[in-house]
């Protein structure tokens, strides 16, 4: 299913405050996580499967989906952080943070852990 | 107890109370969450504490003369060094950043240039109406948020604009009317009371509303029909009856205005929409204010301005600086760098993909005082004491006001300071004959 990509400023899914104050598991639980519209929830059919495997031109990541009523129905939202910054991308030498086209899928496949994300990093 | 001032953001809230006795902070009184996880570092299990180097693979602990000197080394090697972050160290430690710089004929920016400092940028050519929080405490009657989640991100601004009582604003909060303009519902929409207008924007149509406004400014009986970007014409005429009808008001500024939306610059034609209002209104003004995450984002900018007349993306060769355009992400892009030094941030995870494996390729001189996914992949590793608690400092607040911050305890491991780390390896390279 084709989404909108906007990654988000949140209190309660801060990064710099999970590499501080919390730990390994902490910080994925509370970053590696999309937030989408609870019907478009449906839609993508989870049956107990609530990983979500999003694509944009920029790359690809497995987080777990979060049902959220309050984000608009069509859209994507990530705490801004490591995973969300793997589909994120530059075009004309400018950060494209918001509004970024991506295809989201359920999946059996595990969520991305940081290990995982910086050894893609590194080997990019 | 003394008060304080907080440097866990860009508010740099003046009036929190600390309990302290000079070597351990007992109590903090006043701050949110924010400045509490600020305190809480202080004594967090993945604080640094003392110097590591790579070696295998594995970051090790070193001792700060080994550290120095392996830094020493790669910068000596280096002929394009690049320096970035600074916006959590204080103005001293951006001065150093600057004159490292200078020494090593290298390139230097700071997190302003991918935030808050692209409206300052814009408004070379534009001008812009700024304000200062005691104005919009003061005199404010309208405040929007546009694109900006400032409950969560700058969690007391909201406190100390929307629900205080200033000067001309005795009444407080009845008589100011708060606008969010965001396509998402963010916690900063729970502060909105009846009078208060909520506009659910679609998605990436900024850019339209904005065009719209500025074609129809203050023209209320020539809104189009069937309203623009996700709005009805109601709520556009309510928009616009509270734009040109303000006593004074203010617009913050989000990141969801900073990305580009169609190839257009949406902060350029949101400077020139606040303009034409200007210029037609009748009552007061609009004026804007950025909203910096960082503690000392706009630090930078006028440390960089007052030296050499430029905001940031600073180039130097022969020590001198250099007349060029470029920024920080064109750099990266082009590999145009051999080295990296990050002060108080973490590109790796802040910058997308494409560029943080560009980063990752070349060696990183990381000084900072917290895990991070950069200290995963640094060469070297200087741990820093807390701008704000265990170290002074001059900072400016996000409305360009300087604030001194004062040292409260001191450091664990008589851990130095950005400013001295920094000055030690000038010293350092000074010593051994320059870069």
């Amino acid at each position: 299913m084709e989404f909108i990509l906007n990654t988000v400023r949140r209190i309660e899914n801060d990064q710099s405050k999970e590499f501080s104050l919390g730990d390994r598991k902490s910080l994925l639980e509370k970053l590696a996580i999309a937030l989408i519209n609870p019907k478009d929830f449906d839609k993508l059919n989870p049956n107990g499967k609530p990983n979500l495997k999003i694509s944009s031109n920029f790359g690809i990541i497995i987080v777990k989906g979060v049902a959220d009523e309050d984000v608009p129905e069509g859209t994507v939202l990530m705490p801004i952080s490591i995973w969300s910054n793997q589909i994120t991308g530059v075009e004309n030498s400018e950060l494209i943070y918001k509004n970024i086209k991506v295809d989201v899928v359920v999946t059996e496949e595990q969520i991305n852990d940081l290990n995982s994300v910086i050894n893609k990093i590194k080997e990019a | 107890m003394k008060r304080s001032v907080c440097s866990g953001c860009s508010l740099l809230c003046d009036d929190i109370m600390v309990k302290s006795d000079g070597i351990y902070i007992d109590e903090v009184f006043g701050a949110c969450l924010k400045g509490k996880e600020k305190f809480d570092q202080i004594a967090s299990q993945h604080r640094i504490l003392s110097p590591m180097i790579r070696k295998n693979e594995n970051l090790q602990k070193a001792s700060w003369d080994d550290a120095i000197q392996r830094v020493i080394d790669l910068i000596k090697k280096s002929k394009k060094p690049l320096i970035y972050g600074l916006s959590n160290s204080s103005c001293e430690a951006q001065l150093k950043g600057i004159e490292l710089a200078k020494l090593i004929n290298g390139f230097i920016d700071s997190n302003a240039s991918i935030c808050q400092g692209k409206v300052l940028d814009n408004a070379i050519n534009t001008g812009i109406t700024l304000t200062t929080i005691t104005e919009i405490i003061n005199k404010a009657d309208l405040i929007i948020l546009w694109g900006s989640n400032a409950a969560e991100s700058i969690p007391r601004l909201l406190n100390k604009v929307l629900f205080s009582r200033g000067k001309f604003r005795m009444t407080g909060r009845e008589i100011k009317t708060l606008i969010i303009i965001d396509p998402v519902k963010t916690a900063s929409f729970n502060t909105m009371g009846v009078r208060d207008v909520a506009l659910r924007i679609a998605p990436g149509k900024d850019l339209e509303l904005i065009k719209v406004l500025k074609e129809e400014c203050c023209a209320l009986d020539s809104i189009p029909s069937e309203g623009a970007a996700g709005l009805d014409k109601d709520d556009m005429k309510r928009l616009l009856q509270h734009l040109s009808g303000a006593e004074y008001g203010v617009i913050f500024v989000g990141q969801g205005i900073l990305t580009p939306q169609k190839n257009s610059n949406l902060i350029n034609e949101l400077l020139e929409l606040v303009q034409m209002i200007n210029i037609k209104q009748e009552r007061g003004r609009i004026t804007l204010t950025m909203m910096g995450g960082h503690f000392n984002m706009t630090g930078f900018d006028h440390v960089a301005l007052s030296m050499y007349g430029k905001r940031g993306a600073l180039q130097f060769r022969d020590n001198q600086i250099s007349d060029i355009d470029d920024t920080i992400i064109k750099k990266i892009e082009r590999e145009d760098f051999d080295c990296s030094i990050f002060i108080g941030t973490d590109p790796i995870s802040h910058f997308p993909m494409s560029l943080s494996s560009k980063l990752a390729k070349k060696p990183i001189i990381l000084i900072d005082n917290r895990d991070s996914a950069t200290l995963q992949l640094s060469s070297i590793v200087l741990p820093t004491a807390i701008t704000g608690i265990e170290c002074s400092g001059l900072a400016y607040r996000l409305d360009h006001i300087p604030i001194e911050l004062k040292k409260i305890i001191n450091p664990p491991n008589k851990i130095p300071t950005d400013e001295e780390i920094l000055n030690q390896i000038i010293q350092k390279l000074k010593s051994e004959g320059g870069s």
